[in-house]
C-alpha cells in the first residue's frame, strides 16, 4: 500500500514536471504571463514530491520491509533519529530527498513569479525540465518503492520494479550502513549539502532562461543573488559539518582527506563562490556578463558531477556506497546538460560578449577578477587531480592513485594567493585604486599581520609556512577591521556617537560587511587549518589497565573498560584520564570506544576528544589485546577554530542576505545603481 | 593625526615585529632531524591503503593499514630510507600504491595544465583592461 502510494507520488511529480516544462515554455512564447496551467504543474510537482517523501518515511518508521529499500537499509533496532535519516541516507532515498528539495525550491520560486515575467516563467520551465530528470530516475533506475518479491536467508533477495503484485517481507531489515548510524551529524550533513546542490539549480534556471530568450542585462543576476547566497550557505555548512563528522567519527584524527567525494562537494563550492563574487562585478560595473553564465552553468554541472561521483562508485571512495544504473543515468544527464547549455551559450555569445573593460587591474573589480582566476584555477586543479587516475586509466590502462600529497602541494600556494587577494581586494576602490589610497587602507593590516606573526614566534611557532599563514590572516583581518573603523570614524566626525556610527556604517551595507565577516572567517580558517595540521603531534601508547603514558605535555592513564549493549550495537569503551605531564593534574575524563553494529563486519572506532583553549587532545583506540590497549593520541593545536571559523563564514553569508531586502528586483535594471557611489 | 605620523607608527611597529620574528627564529636550532614517528607519518600519507577504498595508510582504520603502519615504523627503525620503503611498497602492491604523482612522466599534465590555465587566465585579465591608457576620473572609488 505504502509502496503504491509513494510510487503514485513519484509519477505525479514526473507528470507535473513534464507539464511544467511544457506549459512554462508555452507561457514564454505567449509573452511571459504565468497562467493557471503553470501554477497547477508546480502544485502537482510539490504534492508528488511530498507524497513520495512522506510515503517513504512512513514505510521506514513503520518498518514496512516489503519495500526493498527499507528492508536493505533499516532495521527494527535502528534508533529513531537514524531511522528517520534512513529515509534519505541511502542511494534511492537520497534521490527522493533531492526531488523534494527541488520541488520545494520550484514552489518558492513560483510564488515570486507574477504577471508578465518572461524571465521567471522561463526559469520555472527549466526547473521543470531538471525535475523531469530527477523524478524520471525515481520512477525507473532509482525507484525507492520497488517491492521485495523473494526472501532468501532472511534478507530481501530480489525485487520487482513496479510496486504491484505479491510482496514478501523479511522479518527484519539489514539496518543502515554502520557509518550512517554512528553520529548524529550524519543525519544533518547530507541534507545540508543537498540543499546547497539543489539551490544552485535556481540561478542556473534563470541563466538558461535569460540566455534562451536573449534577455540581456543583469536582471537574472539580481533576482538570483539571494538564491545563490542561500545555496552557498547550505553548501558551506554541509562541507564543514562533513569535516566535523569525519573528525568525530572516523578516528584518524583528520577532517579532510582530499577524498574524491569531498572534492566533489568542494568543486561547486569553489566555482559557486567565484560566481557570487563575479555577479557583484556585473551588478556594479556591467562587466563579465559572459563569464557569469559560464560560472553558473559550471557550478550546476559540478553539483551533478558531484552526485555522479558520490553515487556511481566510478572512483573508489569511502562515500560511494553502491553501484547501479543511477551512475550511467547521472552521467548521461551531465553530458546532455553540458552539451545543451554550452551550445545555447555559444549561439547567444554575441548578446553577452560586449561588456565594459577594466580601467585598471589594480581596482576592486580587478581583484574580483584575480579572485575568480584563483578560485577557477583551484577548482580546475582539484578536478584534474580527482579525475586524473580515470583519465590515465582510460588512455593507457595504467593504474595510478592521486591523493593528499598532490593536493596539498598545489593548493597551498593557491590558498596563499587567495588570502592576499582577499585582503587587498576587499578594500580596493572601484575602477582605479591609487597606490596612495591602497597604502592608506592596507598599512594597518600589514602591521597587524607582522605583529601576529611575531606573537606566534614568541609563543613558540617555528614553522615558516604556518607563520606565513598567520601573517596573511592578520593582514586580512587587520585591513578589514581597520577599514571599518576608518569609516565609522569618518561618520563619527559628522556628529554621531561612536557606537551609533559603527552600527550605521554596518547596517547601510550589509552585503559588503557580511562578505567581510566571511573573509575574516576564511582567514581564521586558514590559520586553524595550518596550525591543526602542520603543528599536530601524533603519538601512540600501549597501555595496560592502570598504566599511564606521556605524549607531548599530556599524561594519559588507562583506568578500565566498559561495555554497553543496545539493540543495534555493542560498544566496547575504555575509560581514560587525561592529566598534565606531571601525571597528577587532572584535565579530563575521556572514553574512546569501538562500536560494533549488528550485521556489520567492520568495527568503527569512535574517538574521544578533549577540546582545550589551545588544542584538542584526540584519543582513538587503534587496537589491542585482552591485556593492553593500543591508543592513538593526537594533539591538534587550535582545532576548535576550524569549526568556529567555518561558523563565522556562514554568519557572514547570513548577514549578506539582509542586503537584498532594500533593493529587490523591483529596481529597474537600467537605472543607475544607487550604490555605485558607495564603498 | 597626520598621514606622516600614521606612516611612522605603522613603520615602527612593523620593523619591531620583524625584529622579533627574525631574532626569535634565529635563536632556535636549525632544521632538526624529523623523529621516526614524523617520518612514518609523512610516508603514511603518501601511501594508499591496499584493499581500502580511497584512503591513505595514515587515514585508514582498517587492520591492514594498522599492520602496514607498524611495518613502516619497523623499517624506519631498521634504518631504511624513505625511498627504500616506498620502493618496497611499489614492488609489493604496484605503482598505484603511491598517492603522489611526484615527478613521474604520466604526471606531467597534472602540473602543466594548471600552470597553462593560470597563464591563460592572467593573460585574459590583462587583456580585459582598457587598451588605451585614458585617464579615468577615479572619484567614484576614492572615498
Amino acid at each position: 500500500m505504502i509502496a503504491l502510494l509513494g510510487y503514485l507520488g513519484v509519477l505525479l511529480g514526473l507528470v507535473s514536471a513534464s507539464t511544467l516544462a511544457y506549459t512554462g515554455v508555452r507561457a514564454v512564447r505567449r509573452g511571459g504571463r504565468v497562467d493557471e496551467s503553470v501554477r497547477w504543474s508546480v502544485t502537482g510537482l510539490a504534492l508528488g514530491a511530498v507524497v513520495a517523501f512522506a510515503a517513504l518515511e512512513l514505510g521506514v518508521l513503520t518498518h514496512d520491509f516489503s519495500i526493498a529499500y527499507i528492508a536493505r537499509n533499516t532495521a527494527t533496532t535502528t534508533p529513531f533519529v537514524f531511522l528517520l535519516a534512513s529515509g534519505w541516507a541511502a542511494l534511492e532515498g537520497s534521490i527522493v530527498l533531492w526531488g523534494l528539495m527541488l520541488a520545494g525550491f520550484t514552489w518558492v520560486l513560483a510564488g515570486k513569479v507574477r504577471g508578465d515575467d518572461r524571465l521567471g516563467v522561463g526559469a520555472l520551465a527549466v526547473m521543470g525540465a531538471v525535475a523531469v530528470f530527477w523524478f524520471g530516475m525515481m520512477a525507473s533506475v532509482a525507484n525507492p518503492f520497488a517491492i521485495c518479491t523473494e526472501v532468501v536467508g532472511g534478507a530481501c533477495a530480489s525485487s520487482s520494479w513496479l510496486p504491484i503484485g505479491n510482496a514478501v517481507a523479511p522479518l527484519e531489515g539489514l539496518g543502515p550502513n554502520p557509518l550512517l548510524q554512528n553520529h548524529i551529524l550524519m543525519a544533518i550533513h547530507p541534507p545540508m549539502l543537498y540543499l546547497g546542490y539543489v539551490g544552485f539549480t535556481v540561478p542556473f534556471a534563470f541563466a538558461i532562461s535569460a540566455l534562451a530568450q536573449g534577455i540581456q542585462g543583469k536582471a537574472w543576476l539580481v533576482r538570483t543573488h539571494r538564491w545563490s547566497l542561500i545555496a552557498w550557505l547550505f553548501l558551506t555548512a554541509g562541507i564543514i559539518l562533513g569535516g566535523w563528522w569525519s573528525y568525530e567519527v572516523l578516528g584518524w584524527g583528520g577532517y579532510w582527506a582530499w577524498d574524491p567525494v569531498e572534492n566533489a562537494a568542494f568543486l561547486p563550492w569553489l566555482i559557486g563562490t567565484a560566481f557570487i563574487h563575479s555577479a557583484i562585478v556585473q551588478e556594479r560595473r556591467g562587466m563579465l556578463q559572459a563569464w557569469n553564465f559560464v560560472l553558473v552553468i559550471a557550478t550546476f554541472a559540478l553539483t551533478i558531477l558531484g552526485t555522479f561521483l558520490t553515487r556511481s562508485g566510478v572512483i573508489a571512495s569511502v562515500h560511494s556506497f553502491s553501484q547501479s544504473l543511477i551512475g550511467p543515468a547521472l552521467l548521461a544527464f551531465l553530458v546532455v546538460l553540458l552539451v545543451s547549455s554550452l551550445a545555447l551559450f555559444a549561439t547567444r555569445i554575441h548578446l553577452v560578449a560586449s561588456s565594459p573593460r577594466l580601467d585598471s587591474v589594480v581596482s576592486r573589480e580587478g581583484f574580483f577578477l584575480v579572485n575568480n582566476l584563483i578560485l577557477t584555477l583551484f577548482a580546475f586543479t582539484v578536478l584534474l587531480g580527482t579525475l586524473y587516475p580515470l583519465i590515465i586509466d582510460a588512455l593507457s590502462g595504467r593504474e595510478v592513485s592521486i591523493g593528499r600529497p598532490f593536493f596539498d602541494r598545489v593548493t597551498i600556494p593557491l590558498a596563499f594567493a587567495l588570502l592576499l587577494a582577499v585582503g587587498v581586494g576587499s578594500i580596493a576602490p572601484w575602477r582605479v585604486a591609487k597606490p596612495q589610497i591602497l597604502w592608506q587602507r592596507t598599512r594597518g593590516g600589514i602591521a597587524t599581520g607582522l605583529v601576529a606573526a611575531a606573537f606566534a614566534v614568541v609563543v613558540g611557532v617555528s614553522s615558516i609556512p604556518v607563520l606565513g599563514v598567520i601573517a596573511l590572516a592578520g593582514f586580512v583581518i587587520g585591513t578589514i577591521v581597520g577599514f571599518f573603523l576608518r569609516q565609522a570614524g569618518a561618520r563619527r566626525a559628522t556628529g554621531s556617537g561612536g557606537r551609533e556610527a559603527a552600527w550605521t556604517v554596518f547596517r547601510n551595507d550589509l552585503g559588503y560587511w557580511g562578505g567581510q565577516i566571511s573573509h575574516i572567517g576564511l582567514a581564521l580558517l586558514a590559520v586553524a587549518i595550518a596550525t591543526s595540521s602542520a603543528l599536530a603531534v601524533r603519538g601512540q601508547l600501549q597501555l595496560a589497565v592502570g598504566d599511564s603514558g606521556i605524549v607531548d605535555g599530556y599524561c594519559v592513564r588507562y583506568d578500565g573498560t566498559f561495555q554497553e549493549v543496545t539493540p543495534n550495537r555493542i560498544v566496547d569503551g575504555s575509560t581514560m584520564t587525561l592529566l598534565r605531564d606531571d601525571c597528577s593534574t587532572f584535565v579530563a575524563e575521556l572514553a574512546p570506544r569501538v562500536n560494533r553494529y549488528r550485521g556489520a563486519s567492520q568495527a568503527i572506532a569512535s574517538p574521544a576528544v578533549h577540546t582545550g583553549i589551545l588544542e584538542d587532545v584526540y584519543l582513538s583506540i587503534a587496537g589491542g589485546s585482552s591485556e593492553t590497549i593500543a591508543l592513538d593520541v593526537f594533539i591538534f593545536p587550535l582545532q576548535w577554530l576550524v569549526w568556529v571559523a567555518g561558523g563565522i563564514m556562514i554568519l557572514g553569508g547570513f548577514v549578506a542576505l539582509g542586503r537584498k531586502v532594500r533593493r529587490r528586483d523591483t529596481l529597474p535594471v537600467t537605472a543607475p545603481d544607487p550604490e555605485e557611489s558607495r564603498v | 593625526m597626520s598621514e606622516r605620523a600614521r606612516n611612522l607608527i605603522v613603520g615602527a611597529v612593523s620593523v619591531a615585529a620583524l625584529v622579533v620574528i627574525v631574532v626569535g627564529l634565529a635563536g632556535r636550532s636549525g632544521p632538526t632531524v624529523p623523529t621516526p614517528q614524523a617520518r612514518a607519518y609523512q610516508l603514511e600519507i603518501r601511501l594508499k591503503c591496499p584493499f581500502c577504498v580511497g584512503e591513505s595508510l595514515a587515514d585508514s582504520q582498517s587492520g591492514v593499514a594498522r599492520d602496514l603502519r607498524v611495518l613502516i615504523e619497523r623499517r624506519i627503525a631498521e634504518g631504511a630510507t624513505d625511498q627504500e620503503i616506498i620502493d618496497e611498497f611499489v614492488a609489493n602492491y604496484g605503482e598505484s600504491i603511491v598517492l603522489d604523482p611526484g615527478g613521474k612522466r604520466w604526471g606531467i599534465a597534472l602540473w602543466a595544465l594548471p600552470v597553462l590555465l593560470g597563464a591563460v587566465g592572467v593573460y585574459a585579465v590583462v587583456r580585459l583592461r582598457r587598451p588605451d591608457e585614458t585617464p579615468v576620473d577615479s572619484e567614484v572609488g576614492s572615498r
